[in-house]
């Protein structure tokens, strides 16, 4: 044996407990706090079922929504990012870096644009758009970006470096389309753009939630099935396949599980960048090189970072909140160059 | 190719920018006919179709070669102080490092002069691109690493950038618009403001193309013909981001011609730095040209931003160098 199997393992066995924990108290902190100073004996009685009818509103129809919102896409896109990093076998994988992102932003900038012709000629005006598909509208742009990357991909032996590149320059193509429409004729629908492409919970709603959930329940219901291939895909394929692994098949397989994860998410919350980056490495931070106990502690911390982020900017911007799209990118970049920097 | 030769291919790309800049005169929201273009050429007078030539068209076409070959030529040395064929104003977040503070300045500094940009860019875009190359340690062995960080930088950047849009309410529109680069309503004032940027950055290039042909080589034949790296590594990158500082603030972003026009005239195959320098120049200059004719033409009387266009015409390039097959990439398996 090496010596390395000789040193004692730390114990792991607290950290699951803890992390759903943490959650639980991410969850009640973005209850408890808000912009609107709702007194704590209050919302422990909305919570009961009593109080006072604005209270209820507040918790129930403006914070609870957002922060499962929130919470549904911080697992997904943590989820989305750890198997594309796995797959990729490149530690700095992340929906907006591949072009997901991207796309979803260019589809709902089309969607946008053209329903206001097909609906509602004469009308410019906010309410009268049909916002509630943006979620569908984004999620198909995301998948067709993903897409279009796995073909590009699959001519070149699906080289995981190369669909980092490839994701790359179509994300830049699909990106610079979408800032060109939205300037030519975006006019009156700048402001929804902007804050949908920022990465915003703002007035997220139960519907946005229940959009989300089937996605989450079965993305995570997926995980044991897809548990083997992911942990065989880190290595090279031909180390892969000794295993008995059918490469082609399974890396296409999680491509689209993570694809489908990532674009949803995106298509709810808009573009939230750098969580699916992050919130892996944390997970693997903590938690060793035990896939087992990777994948919940992912799960777990990017419903913790999210709710968290949006906390963050809801309290820092008061009447104007911070998008979480902004938090999420001034606290991840930092630790993605540093990343980056020490990636040989 | 010899230099014979690269003159000719040179004077040629200019013949045809320069056509493409007198036809380009003709279309538009109202179009003139090509002796009505010469004849305002040559003798201006205050009628509709003087003004329309000499205050709309002309400047912001002769705007956009201007642009095209400053940013074409800034790809071109930020790919030879890397060694990688991937890299461009965009790309090493040189570009999202201009932008950004520019409109952090005109949200918040309104007072601030609009010729002041320029140096506001600059010293946005040292910064990034440093950012980026020092994760990417340099970024020669490194093309995803470069990528990637150039990216993140960009990605961060575009997001402040996006806030500060949100904060910014009414003013955001106009911004937007600008964001998306083109040339839309350029004048000939701003041509003036862009130009030396434009002029020092390509000078400055074709002056030090020994220089830039010894970088090309490696760090280490460099060092060994006696030239010091920790001077000129610097005044490169200076050199490289001084037109895109020139051209950010005018024309916005204007994606992936830096990346593309070095390799087409690589392509053409000129013989020694300098000719590549000048045949990448005039390269850039007629993409641009073209985009910006093309954006203003295709859906009259609405304009396609010149972003578009070029990100239309330079993502393909992009993919087809990843596909070619000629990066290092064995040295970023993990």
């Amino acid at each position: 044996m090496t010596a390395a199997s000789r040193i004692p393992r730390r114990s792991n066995a607290w950290l699951l407990p803890a992390a759903a924990a943490s959650v639980l108290l991410s969850l009640l902190a973005a209850v408890f706090l808000g912009v609107v100073d709702v007194p704590a004996a209050d919302v422990v009685s909305v919570l009961t079922g009593a109080g006072s009818p604005e209270a209820h509103s507040i918790i129930f129809e403006i914070r609870l929504p957002r922060i499962v919102t929130g919470m549904l896409a911080g697992i997904q896109l943590a989820v989305a990012g750890l198997i594309l990093q796995t797959i990729t076998r490149n530690p700095l994988a992340d929906p907006s870096l591949i072009g997901v992102s991207q796309g979803a932003t260019l589809t709902v900038t089309l969607f946008l644009l053209f329903t206001v012709y097909i609906f509602d000629p004469g009308s410019n005006t906010v309410a009268e758009l049909p916002v509630a598909w943006l979620p569908l509208a984004g999620m198909v742009g995301g998948m067709a970006a993903g897409g279009i990357i796995y073909l590009l991909a699959f001519r070149l032996e699906l080289s995981p470096l190369r669909i980092t590149l490839c994701g790359i320059a179509i994300g830049a193509v699909l990106h610079a389309i979408a800032i060109g429409l939205i300037a030519g004729w975006g006019s009156a629908r700048i402001e929804i753009i902007l804050e949908w492409i920022s990465g915003s919970l703002y007035a997220r709603t139960w519907d946005h939630a229940l959009f989300l959930l089937p996605f989450t329940v079965a993305g995570l219901a997926v995980l044991p099935l897809i548990y083997r291939p992911l942990v065989l895909l880190q290595f090279d394929a031909p180390v892969a396949r000794s295993f008995g692994l059918s490469y082609r098949r399974q890396f296409s397989v999680l491509l689209l599980v993570s694809c489908a994860l990532a674009a949803s998410a995106v298509g709810v919350v808009g573009p939230i960048v750098f969580v699916g980056l992050v919130v892996p490495h944390l997970a693997r931070f903590l938690a060793g090189r035990h896939f087992a106990l990777i994948l919940p502690m992912t799960v777990a911390l990017g419903a913790v970072i999210v709710t968290l982020g949006d906390l963050a900017g809801r309290l820092a911007g008061g009447a104007e909140e911070v998008p979480i799209g902004v938090i999420t990118a001034l606290a991840g970049v930092p630790v993605l160059l540093a990343l980056l920097r020490k990636t040989p | 190719m010899d230099a014979r030769k690269s003159v000719i291919a040179i004077a040629l790309i200019l013949a045809a920018t320069l056509s493409v800049i007198l036809f380009g005169l003709m279309p538009g929201a109202r179009i003139l006919s090509l002796h009505d273009v010469l004849r305002v050429l040559w003798a201006p007078d205050g009628r509709i179709e003087s003004i329309l030539v000499w205050t709309l068209r002309l400047p912001r076409s002769l705007a956009a070669a201007v642009a095209g070959a400053g940013l074409a030529v800034s790809g071109y040395l930020l790919q030879a102080l890397t060694r990688n064929p991937l890299a461009d104003p965009g790309i090493t977040g040189a570009t999202a490092g201009a932008i950004a503070p520019i409109v952090a300045c005109f949200v918040f500094l309104p007072w601030l002069s609009s010729a002041s940009y320029p140096f506001v860019g600059l010293a946005g875009g040292l910064a990034a691109s440093a950012v980026t190359f020092w994760v990417a340690r340099g970024g020669n062995r490194r093309p995803l690493h470069l990528a990637l960080g150039g990216i993140s930088v960009s990605l961060f950047l575009g997001a402040i950038t996006i806030y500060v849009l949100l904060l910014a309410g009414p003013q955001s529109t106009a911004l937007l618009f600008w964001l998306s680069g083109g040339f839309q309503g350029r004048s000939w004032a701003q041509l003036v403001h862009m130009l030396p940027w434009v002029a020092l950055g390509v000078a400055g290039a074709l002056a030090l193309h020994r220089v830039v042909a010894m970088f090309a080589l490696s760090d280490h034949a460099a060092a060994g013909m006696g030239l010091q790296l920790n001077v000129w590594k610097p005044v490169l990158l200076i050199l490289a981001i001084l037109p895109v500082a020139g051209v950010a603030p005018i024309a916005g972003p204007v994606a992936f011609v830096g990346l593309a026009a070095p390799h087409m005239a690589r392509l053409l195959g000129p013989k020694g730095a300098a000719w590549e320098i000048a045949l990448t120049a005039a390269i850039g200059a007629l993409i641009v040209t073209c985009a910006d004719l093309a954006g203003r033409t295709v859906a009259i009387p609405k304009e396609l931003p010149v972003g578009i266009i070029t990100a239309l015409l330079g993502g393909p390039v992009f993919i087809y160098l990843i596909q070619r097959g000629r990066l290092d990439f064995k040295a970023q398996q993990p």
